[in-house]
């Protein structure tokens, strides 16, 4: 059943590919343990303290893994070991502090500290699951996914 | 292209055919937050949808998209999430420096404040910074447009001899168009001679 899912994905992956635009730097991966990868524009990367993160970045931790960052609104989120994290959606004015956080986990475990954006408003930050969608009153909470 | 249709169609009945029971997919715990504030999260939308508002307060959803309440606890949170949450970087803290008059040199009262300020830099992986020189409202807009990027600038440079290994130190000046306390024009205002330093 993965496989076949595997198929469909990559099918519709491959015609939603075509429309990428390169977009400013969101956060800042600010600790890394064990083994943690940056996926962008299907490119795989070892991810080290530092380094910037864009939209539609993916954050892959392996089995002792585990990752910080820190976003340009001041949100912080931190992923544990086998997971899957895509940087679905950021938006930010730091002038008038509107904007849109999507972040989808794909699995594992991802613990959250909202910033700015689910401070000015209350639907701005949202956590997609493969089965539910989480909004973000402005908060502190932790969402696990399992396969 | 027909073609192509069609085997998608019978890939998607493939999978349909094999789909498993519900089970539980994603777990949400709402944690007890830093400041105390009241805060919630909404698990799924429209009629459906749970509102936790409580710390520990939790919910499962299955792969059928069934919400249901589960409340945790400290020892169960850390068991789950404890590995990402010990990867939780620091909270963006910010402070505040004063400044002799007509001077880049940071006033007595404000060492230790400096000194806390260096050691908390110091302690944090990748660091940016923000550093934001201001002045009263004695002078000309010109030169206080000047003085308060000179107060910026002295705070970076102590932080760079410091060994601050910072992934990037941001210094900009204000002049006297924020002041901390609102004065009238040519008022002299220890408050408002200041440097704010965000570490993030």
């Amino acid at each position: 059943m993965n496989r076949c899912f595997r198929t469909i994905l990559l099918s519709l992956a491959a015609i939603a590919a075509s429309a990428t635009v390169a977009l400013a730097d969101i956060g800042q991966i600010k600790n890394v343990s064990g083994a943690v990868f940056i996926l962008r524009d299907k490119i795989q990367q070892p991810a080290k303290p530092g380094d910037l993160v864009q939209q539609s970045d993916v954050l892959i931790t392996g089995a002792n893994g585990a990752v910080g960052l820190t976003f340009i609104d001041s949100s912080r989120l931190s992923a544990g070991p086998n997971s899957r994290i895509e940087l679905k959606q950021f938006r930010f004015n730091p002038t008038t502090q509107d904007g849109e956080f999507v972040t989808e986990v794909q699995r594992g475990t991802l613990a959250v500290v909202s910033g700015q954006i689910a401070k000015r408003s209350p639907d701005a930050m949202k956590v997609k699951t493969p089965t539910t969608i989480l909004g973000v009153r402005g908060t502190t909470f932790a969402v696990q996914v399992e396969e | 292209m027909r073609r192509q249709i069609w085997l998608a169609c019978l890939m998607l009945a493939g999978c349909a055919t094999v789909k498993p029971a519900p089970k539980v997919n994603t777990y949400v715990v709402l944690l007890p937050e830093e400041g105390g504030a009241s805060t919630a999260v909404i698990v799924g939308e429209g009629a459906q949808a749970v509102t936790l508002d409580q710390p520990f307060g939790g919910a499962t959803v299955d792969s059928a998209g069934n919400i249901q309440r589960q409340a945790s606890s400290a020892a169960q949170t850390d068991q789950i999430f404890g590995a990402a949450l010990a990867a939780q970087p620091p909270k963006a803290l910010s402070f505040t420096l004063y400044f002799d008059t007509n001077s880049t040199q940071v006033t007595a009262a404000s060492r230790l404040q400096l000194d806390t300020l260096m050691a908390e830099a110091a302690r944090r992986q990748a660091v940016e910074v923000q550093v934001t020189g201001h002045t009263d409202r004695v002078g000309s807009d010109a030169d206080n447009d000047r003085l308060s990027l000179q107060r910026a600038e002295a705070v970076r440079t102590m932080l760079v001899q410091n060994n601050i290994k910072a992934t990037f130190i941001r210094a900009v000046g204000r002049g006297e168009r924020e002041p901390l306390v609102p004065t009238a024009d040519e008022q002299a205002e220890p408050r408002n001679r200041r440097v704010e330093v965000i570490l993030r």
